[in-house]
């Protein structure tokens, strides 16, 4: 199974996540992890979804369908290699009185993650990294009881030096999509 | 739909013809949306009214001088009588309907047009925008329902959007792959007055959408490069020929390569069957050599069509020695079955022009040849014994028959199931756009209501349904819009009293276990007659020919039952999921 990520730009209209998501049902396709916001661009949505797939053509073609939808106005698919992403994490940890202090130099220094809030009995910290580093982080807090923890989906910009954005139509432009 | 909100309504629309005094001159949502029908030159809508779309309907009621409408009987009869009339005519075909039931009941349409890109722009009515969400009375979520189905759809809420949706409403269905639009029009946006004075200017382009019509030059000297390297080059031409008014060029493109060329089934009739390079059709019931030659070929043509699972069967073994040309405007098409050497993305037309001059002369004398000499095997295993006029009276030889009489020149609208795949081997087509047909979702009860569509948007052509007695069941309450036209529309039943299709299969791969597809029919003429058309029937073959012409004669609508051949089959036949290699005769 490879990670694909696709980025899909699309005009901000009402139930577009449906009409994007049921090509995904459609085809039988899992969504691990799907983030949506406004880009730099006034009016202009950025999806950043995530899937596993073992065929490239297949997310190809999946690509291609994306793009056909008419509010779509572009799709990129990227390999985890042509991006640079990352997920944010928060976890609720409990800290109660007479139990063990969490290490907060060690959760700066050797993990790169902040507490940010502190409450009567626990804290909430967050982990800003790849899967990868935040379930590396879980493993290290989940000693002190973890009374929650949510993750989010993946944010990723590609590694090329121009952004997507420039690929979008001021007007009416031909249009690419890469993969 | 009935209506419980009766009451209720008449005293919104006092209300609202009050306030129509006091306020401003600006039009309503509805009356917007009747001028934006007549801007977009529509003069022909198929629907049926009820609550949520009554203020539209009390619109129409001061345009019916300049926008004709036909009431069908059933909302699934407006969408197959829309998608007869958008195939015949080539314009795009419009559907008023209500919410809920109403909306629901064009379902199937829906999915009927998006699968065979026809051309349709629905109007169903919705609930009080203050009511959405409430589970309000005739309230189903359109725009979820229609999403998988459609090309496009949006939900009306201001009065305001009407000019703008509706531009971008016929903009979408007509342009690149043509396909449904449904629009969700909220019953206060209808009746409610615009706040500024109607503009109306036709989208011809749009940001996010602005399908490619003229290939790239690259694209189109690479597949010139390949065509003109062919020894063995074959054509598969479908119903993208037909859309893009190709037909033409294709004829042009033909004649000058000299290359033999086939048709799928929604291809039919781009091309006069007796033209010498025209091959005939090929999938799952086509004809033997075009199926068989794709295993012969060394570049494939393919224009206009999407290598339909009934066209390669499996589509692994489809053509596997072909390096293939693929001329077609939906980029999601190219490669989505089979690796493409050559693709060129545009309009099919715009694509023949540009590769005319580039093609060299051909003579393929031999190559075609080798289809005719295929040709014979299948006149003497397949063609002999459907018309061997033994027996019963077969399908085939009525198609035939109606093929002579017609001069090849008629409308065919056909259904689904044996009837259809008969009509499509035995109808000698001459002219473009005459065989209408649910292909892609294969819709029983589509030749009904469609072949009424056809006539409307073709009055004078003869046009004729040829339909089976299981589908004839399916919609037959659309009789009663046919009488109510006083149009001419001409329909055979050719009857079985089978599911002939389904027992068929059943027959050779259920091993004779007939499940449910005998039927007990009932006297459709006397029906027929119910419904005020007249018909006849025809069980004995010395009286085939003289019944034809009486219903050919007939300047009314007029019904003919033919009793046929119980247990016929249909051959060729490539069984579902084998290659063509495995194609069966008898």
């Amino acid at each position: 199974m490879t990670t694909y990520t696709i980025c899909v730009f699309t005009e901000n209209s009402i139930g577009l996540l449906n009409k994007i998501t049921i090509i995904f049902t459609r085809r039988r396709i899992n969504i691990e992890s799907l983030t949506v916001s406004e880009t730099e661009r006034k009016g202009i949505s950025r999806f950043t979804i995530v899937i596993k797939h073992e065929k490239r053509e297949e997310v190809e073609k999946l690509v291609r369908q994306i793009r056909k939808i008419i509010e779509v106005l572009a799709v990129f698919g990227y390999l985890n290699e042509d991006i640079v992403y990352n997920e944010i994490a928060l976890f609720k940890i409990s800290t109660p009185l007479n139990g063990k202090s969490v290490d907060v130099e060690t959760i700066n220094k050797i993990y790169k993650a902040w507490v940010v809030y502190w409450g009567l009995d626990y804290v909430v910290i967050e982990k800003t990294g790849t899967e990868t580093e935040i379930f590396d982080f879980f493993k290290y807090i989940k000693p002190h009881g973890i009374i929650e923890f949510v993750r989010s989906g993946r944010v990723a910009v590609g590694k090329t030096p121009q952004g997507l954005i420039e690929y979008l139509p001021e007007e009416i432009t031909e249009w690419e999509y890469y993969l | 739909m009935g209506n419980l909100l009766e009451i209720e309504l008449k005293q919104e629309t006092l209300i609202a013809s009050a306030q129509e005094n006091t306020v401003g001159n600006f039009l309503s949502g509805a009356q917007a949306m009747m001028e934006c029908l007549l801007a977009e030159g529509v003069d022909n809508i198929f629907g049926y009214p009820g609550g949520a779309i009554m203020p539209t309907y009390d619109a129409l009621y001061d345009y019916i001088d300049r926008i004709k409408h036909t009431l069908v009987r059933h909302e699934q009869g407006a969408g197959h009588a829309a998608q007869g009339y958008a195939r015949v005519s080539g314009r795009t075909g419009v559907c008023l309907v209500t919410s809920g039931p109403g909306g629901t009941n064009l379902i199937t349409p829906i999915a009927d047009a998006i699968i065979d890109c026809t051309p349709l722009v629905c109007i169903v009515g919705q609930v009080k925008s203050t009511l959405l969400g409430t589970d309000a009375f005739q309230e189903t979520d359109m725009i979820g329902v229609t999403t998988p189905v459609c090309k496009w759809n949006y939900q009306i809420t201001d009065p305001d959007e009407v000019p703008e949706i509706m531009a971008k409403a016929f903009f979408i269905a007509k342009s690149g792959k043509p396909g449904p639009v449904v629009i969700d029009f909220a019953r206060d946006a209808q009746a409610a007055k615009m706040t500024k004075a109607f503009s109306y200017k036709k989208v011809e382009k749009m940001v996010s959408y602005n399908p490619r019509v003229v290939p790239k030059q690259e694209q189109i000297e690479k597949a010139a490069e390949l065509i003109n390297k062919a020894k063995r080059p074959y054509i598969l031409f479908g119903h993208g020929v037909l859309i893009a008014d190709a037909m033409q060029e294709l004829l042009d493109f033909v004649e000058k390569t000299d290359i033999p060329c086939a048709s799928t089934l929604l291809g039919l009739s781009a091309m006069p069957n007796n033209h010498p390079n025209y091959m005939g059709w090929l999938g799952m019931h086509g004809m033997y050599a075009p199926n068989v030659m794709t295993d012969e070929c060394d570049v494939l043509i393919a224009i206009g069509m999407r290598f339909d699972d009934r066209v390669t069967g499996d589509s692994t073994k489809f053509a596997p020695q072909a390096r293939i040309v693929h001329i077609e405007i939906d980029p999601s098409e190219v490669e989505k079955i089979k690796k493409t050497e050559a693709p060129v993305i545009g309009d099919a037309k715009e694509a023949l022009k540009m590769l005319f001059p580039l093609v060299k002369k051909g003579d393929f004398t031999g190559w075609k040849n080798e289809f005719r000499k295929l040709d014979v095997k299948e006149y003497d295993k397949v063609t002999l014994r459907d018309l061997n006029q033994e027996g019963k009276i077969k399908m085939a030889e009525v198609v035939a028959l109606l093929s002579d009489k017609t001069n090849g020149e008629a409308c065919i609208v056909v259904d689904v199931g044996q009837h259809q795949m008969v009509t499509a081997r035995y109808y000698q087509f001459r002219k473009p756009n005459s065989f209408i047909a649910s292909g892609g979702l294969g819709t029983m009860g589509f030749a009904i209501p469609a072949s009424f569509g056809a006539k409307v948007g073709a009055p004078d052509r003869e046009v004729v349904g040829i339909i089976g007695d299981g589908c004839f069941q399916m919609t037959i309450q659309e009789l009663g819009t046919i009488a109510q036209s006083g149009l001419a529309v001409k329909m055979i039943i050719l009857n079985n009293n089978f599911l002939g299709m389904v027992r068929q299969w059943q027959q050779l791969f259920f091993d004779n276990r007939y499940s449910f597809v005998e039927l007990q029919n009932p006297d459709f003429i006397t029906i027929a007659k119910g419904f005020g058309i007249d018909g006849h029937t025809c069980s004995e073959r010395e009286n085939l020919s003289d019944s034809l012409d009486k219903m050919l004669d007939s300047k009314k609508a007029y019904l003919l039952e033919v009793i046929v051949e119980k247990e016929e089959n249909v051959f060729p036949m490539v069984p579902a999921g084998t290659s063509v290699s495995e194609i069966r005769l008898e």
